[in-house]
């Protein structure tokens, strides 16, 4: 501390200190002066002799300056001169160590920019810990977040004790906003009117919902409305605000259309609101009571507990009144549970962020380990250096002084790289990690991170740097230097630092190729695995019907049929069909059960289509026949099924013509089709069940279009024929269906792209590490090798005594590798896909590649060895 | 002034330093005088390795210094032995007893 402070004190002060050396000085001298006198000089003889006896004031305050160690700029500068002088003498090394430094510092500030944006920084709520979310789940554990029935919300509210304030929200869906001559698609969100109030946001602009403002008899409940449309009040979204008022500051009180109908703008959202269902334009208040007869569920739940009731209690009391329910209801199937609002808002994006962090932790680590294994080589190959240099006077702590400096030059430049390097990574990121990441996640570089990664890598610098050479004292210079006269060999420990070092970085980046192995290969089979339809050359779009104008099944499904006849005249469409949804893109899934066994319903993904669905998509029929002209009005209405779903719940094969209660209707399967895989990340296809669109005719359309050709070149002519048939709808989200499925694997794809550059990055430093190390020692034993020549040993045994104690460090730390591997294994197990954990291909394909790279980094200094020669060696220096 | 000079061993300047101060604080006048007048006027000690001895010394916790009034009433700066110079004292001392004997006993072979 004492230190810190005169070093602080001759840095900052260093006027003062002058100041100070002046005083003295002059002091000095008018004693010398005094001293004079009385001997009996004059006074003018007097002063010239003291001045004479001190010498220029000047080169004695330079002294005194040289003299305060761990002082004067002048030194630091020095020591930076030398130590840059030093790095231009060693421009591999510099490099290494810069970039080494540069992509462990780089890689974890970046991460950990993303990491604490979704995991620690606060939710843009007030007390957002006090906040629960409540799902329903399946207790077969088939779906666990499950949207609740208004009559369950309704009950929840009325029994629960925990929470001061309980609200439904609705899904964020799509609406027309403007008139005819500019419509635009905007989404809107439908919310209990105490929502925001719950979440603790308040308007940035205006004020949020009261509960008059809630659209009286009006629920929006998906497919199947109840009431007219009777809401007149709506708030803005702060992007919206901006986007398409332009930041109006009268806003309020403006008229708007949305759906065809006028609303009334009372407010704007702060800027930075994100809604627990994800980002929407508008806000509109719904009444709960109308819905309570309906069985569908389709409301999110958020609580506000109050204070201090814990998130475990609340927890407690949901799955209590759930126990109460499905005893009241008779209903054990369905189940109620409840979670802090973050954790479901950061749902699926904690492990692979957790594994990514723990990836960066060990590219650290590696990084480190290198840093370590150079420093520590350079620094026993300096200890002449150092020993000729407290031969000749020099203090330890002059040396000391010099070696932190150089590992302050090396890590100030690395770690400037390295910010850098984690600017652009993280830039990078926004761009690519938008549809994995939580709405709410802000990616910025962490302060915080750098300062402490930059501290380890610092601190590992200091070490391995500074340790080595601090065990050469005054007392064993004069060994130093003797040791190098004679030719021996380096120190056994040194060695077996060595030795540790190669086998660590062998077993972190073992255990991060593994990780990175299986990860790629489970996106390569989840990538490759069959789709059970072909999406090569098919166009897909979307529409959505505003429910005014097409409020009726029959509006909607003339929209449908004329839109397939229209469609199927372009030139170059082979095939049209429409859906509700496209495959794979946020399937929905609805209960089934059998005939007259109500309390029994299992969820099965559900989508009503066109009769030429599967012949678009190219989905094979297995069985009994799929939809036609002829299923119009038929009673009971017809269904489709997948093969699994007709193995799974007809495992006697009688699945055609059973009857079955689905999304409400009772039907009659007709046939049985192919599977396709929804849910890209399952490796198994879940069971599937489709109705036809002339009985099922969705606001939500998707267009599916089979073309010959590039299917891109047909958005123009979809566009064109969808105007000549209502000029009010704008098409969405037009690409090749290709690219949408891709879309579905984005989030699969981010992370293990970033963990196999992890393991790619960790390789190179390890084989640099490697090789670095190998070659040091290979360096400090030259003098050996030629003695051991010299006598008559032949290169083979020298290439061999190499090659052994590399192996034995390799195999050391491949064995310290299995164990790594084990735990990435665990940690990754449920994100893993159509590949078995200790799968051998990715496993055996890490080792095999890391030996690899060990083996050539080892063999480069092993040839260098076996070429020494002797008298050269012995000679030298 | 003494006629012949000693050169000073390296590392000896502080010993005599040290042992100078072991007494009494002085300032840097004084302990030039104190150490000519310790070692019978062997050693004079010039202002320009004296005052960068004595910071250093400071520098490394072995002296400290403040400002008192001198005996003829100016300013001066004092040097005061710390404890841990004391202890530094007694350990080169006895390193350069060890040595002089050393040296004596060969000279004497």
């Amino acid at each position: 501390m004492g230190r810190l402070f005169s070093l602080w004190r001759n840095l900052v002060h260093r006027t003062g200190v002058d100041r100070d050396l002046d005083e003295e000085l002059h002091s000095a001298f008018e004693l010398l002066v005094d001293e004079h006198v009385r001997s009996g000089m004059l006074w003018d003889d007097a002063r010239r002799a003291a001045r004479l006896d001190l010498g220029s004031r000047e080169s004695l305050k330079d002294g005194v300056r040289d003299a305060r160690a761990g002082a004067g700029v002048d030194i630091l500068f020095q020591d930076i001169r030398y130590a840059l002088r030093q790095s231009r003498r060693a421009p591999g090394f510099t490099a290494v160590a810069v970039v080494t430094l540069a992509l462990g510092i780089g890689a974890n500030a970046a991460i950990f920019g993303v990491v604490k944006s979704v995991l620690l920084d606060a939710l843009p709520y007030t007390e957002a810990d006090r906040l629960v979310r409540v799902y329903a789940r399946f207790q077969d554990g088939t779906l666990d977040r499950v949207p609740l029935r208004a009559a369950i919300v309704h009950a929840i509210a009325a029994r629960q004790r925990s929470f001061e304030s309980l609200v439904a929200f609705d899904s964020v869906r799509d609406a027309v906003y403007g008139s005819d001559d500019f419509a635009r698609v905007v989404r809107i969100a439908w919310v209990e009117p105490r929502f925001f109030k719950t979440l603790g946001v308040p308007a940035a602009l205006g004020r949020t919902f009261d509960d008059d403002d809630r659209a009286k008899g009006h629920v929006p409940a998906s497919g199947a409305e109840i009431g007219p449309d009777t809401a007149r009040v709506v708030v803005v979204s702060h992007a919206a605000w901006l986007g398409l008022f332009a930041g109006d500051p009268a806003i309020l009180g403006r008229d708007i259309r949305i759906n065809g109908l006028s609303r009334t703008v009372i407010g704007v959202l702060p800027r930075d609101f994100v809604a627990p269902n994800g980002n929407a334009d508008f806000y509109f208040a719904f009444d709960l009571v109308p819905a309570l007869a309906s069985g569908a569920g389709w409301l999110g739940v958020v609580g506000r507990l109050r204070p201090g009731t814990t998130q475990e209690a609340a927890q407690r009391e949901i799955a209590a009144i759930s126990a109460d329910l499905a005893r009241e209801t008779e209903n054990a199937r369905a189940g109620l549970w409840a979670m802090p609002l973050r954790d479901a808002m950061v749902g699926s994006a904690r492990t692979p962020l957790l594994v990514l962090l723990a990836s960066a932790a060990l590219v650290l680590l590696i990084a480190c380990a290198n840093l370590a294994g150079g420093l520590l080589s350079r620094s026993l190959s300096r200890r002449k250096e150092f020993a000729v240099r407290v031969a000749l006077g020099a203090g330890r702590r002059r040396l000391v002084r010099q070696l932190l400096t150089e590992s302050t030059v090396l890590a100030l430049a690395g770690g400037a790289t390295g910010l850098l390097l984690a600017q652009s990574m993280l830039s990078l990121l926004r761009g690519l990690a938008r549809p994995v990441l939580p709405v709410y996640a802000e990616l910025s570089l962490d302060p915080g991170a750098v300062v402490v990664t930059a501290v380890v890598a610092v601190c590992t610098g200091l070490v391995f740097g500074v340790v080595p050479a601090l065990s050469i004292g005054r007392s064993d210079a004069r060994g130093a230097l003797r040791d190098e006269a004679r030719g021996a060999s380096e120190g056994r420990r040194p060695q077996r630092l060595r030795g540790v070092l190669v086998a660590a970085q062998m077993a972190l980046c073992a255990s991060l190729l593994a990780g990175a192995g299986l990860l790629a290969r489970s996106l390569w089979e989840m990538a490759t695995a069959p789709l059970g339809f072909d999406p090569a050359g098919v166009l897909t779009a979307r529409v959505r019907l505003p429910t005014r104008e097409y409020s009726t099944l029959e509006r909607r499904a003339r929209f449908h049929e004329q839109l397939t006849e229209r469609l199927r005249h372009i030139g170059g469409v082979d095939a049209v069909a429409i859906a509700n949804k496209a495959p794979t893109i946020d399937p929905r899934r609805d209960p089934f059960s059998f005939e007259g066994a109500l309390k029994d319903a299992a969820p099965v993904v559900y989508a009503s289509v066109s009769d030429d669905y599967f012949r678009t998509l190219r989905i094979p029929v297995r069985e009994g026949r799929t939809f036609d002209a002829s299923d119009r009005g038929g009673v009971p209405p017809p269904a489709v099924i997948s093969e699994s779903m007709a193995r799974r719940y007809w495992p006697t094969g009688r699945a055609l013509g059973s009857r079955i209660r689905l999304a409400g209707d009772l039907v009659t399967i007709i046939g049985i089709v192919g599977d396709v895989r929804n849910d890209l990340a399952r490796s198994d296809a879940e069971p599937m069940a489709y109705r036809t669109n002339r009985q099922e005719s969705t606001q939500r359309v998707a267009i599916l279009l089979r073309t010959r050709g590039d299917p891109l070149a047909l958005v123009k002519p979809l566009q064109r024929e969808l105007a000549a048939l209502d000029r009010s709808l704008p098409l969405q989200d037009a690409m090749t269906l290709d690219a949408a499925v891709g879309e579905g694997l984005a989030s699969r794809r981010l992370p293990v792209m970033l963990m196999t550059a992890f393991g790619a990055v960790a390789l190179l430093l390890a084989s640099v590490g490697v090789y670095g190390m190998f070659a040091g020692m290979a360096a400090a034993r030259e003098r050996e090798f030629g003695v051991r020549m010299a006598l008559g040993s032949r290169p083979s045994a020298i290439a061999g005594l190499m090659l052994r104690q590399g192996a034995g460090w390799m195999a050391a730390g491949l064995s310290g590798g299995a164990l790594g591997m084990i735990l990435v294994v665990r940690l990754l197990r449920g994100w893993l896909y159509g590949v078995p954990p200790f799968d051998l291909i990715a496993l055996g394909g890490a080792v095999a590649i890391l030996v690899g790279c060990g083996t050539v980094a080892l063999l480069i200094p092993v040839r260098r060895a076996t070429r020494v020669d002797p008298l050269v060696a012995l000679r030298a220096e | 002034m003494a006629g012949r000079r000693a050169t000073l061993l390296q590392g000896t300047l502080d010993l005599l330093i040290l042992k100078a101060l072991s007494a009494r604080a002085l300032h840097g006048l004084g302990v030039s005088r104190r150490i000519e007048q310790i070692t019978g006027g062997t050693f004079v000690v010039q202002a320009g390795s004296l005052f960068p001895a004595l910071h250093r010394l400071e520098e490394a916790g072995w002296l400290t210094a403040d400002w008192q009034p001198s005996e003829n009433n100016r300013r001066a700066k004092y040097y005061t032995l710390t404890k841990a110079g004391r202890r530094q004292l007694g350990q080169e001392a006895a390193d350069w007893n060890h040595i002089a004997l050393a040296i004596a006993r060969a000279l004497d072979a």
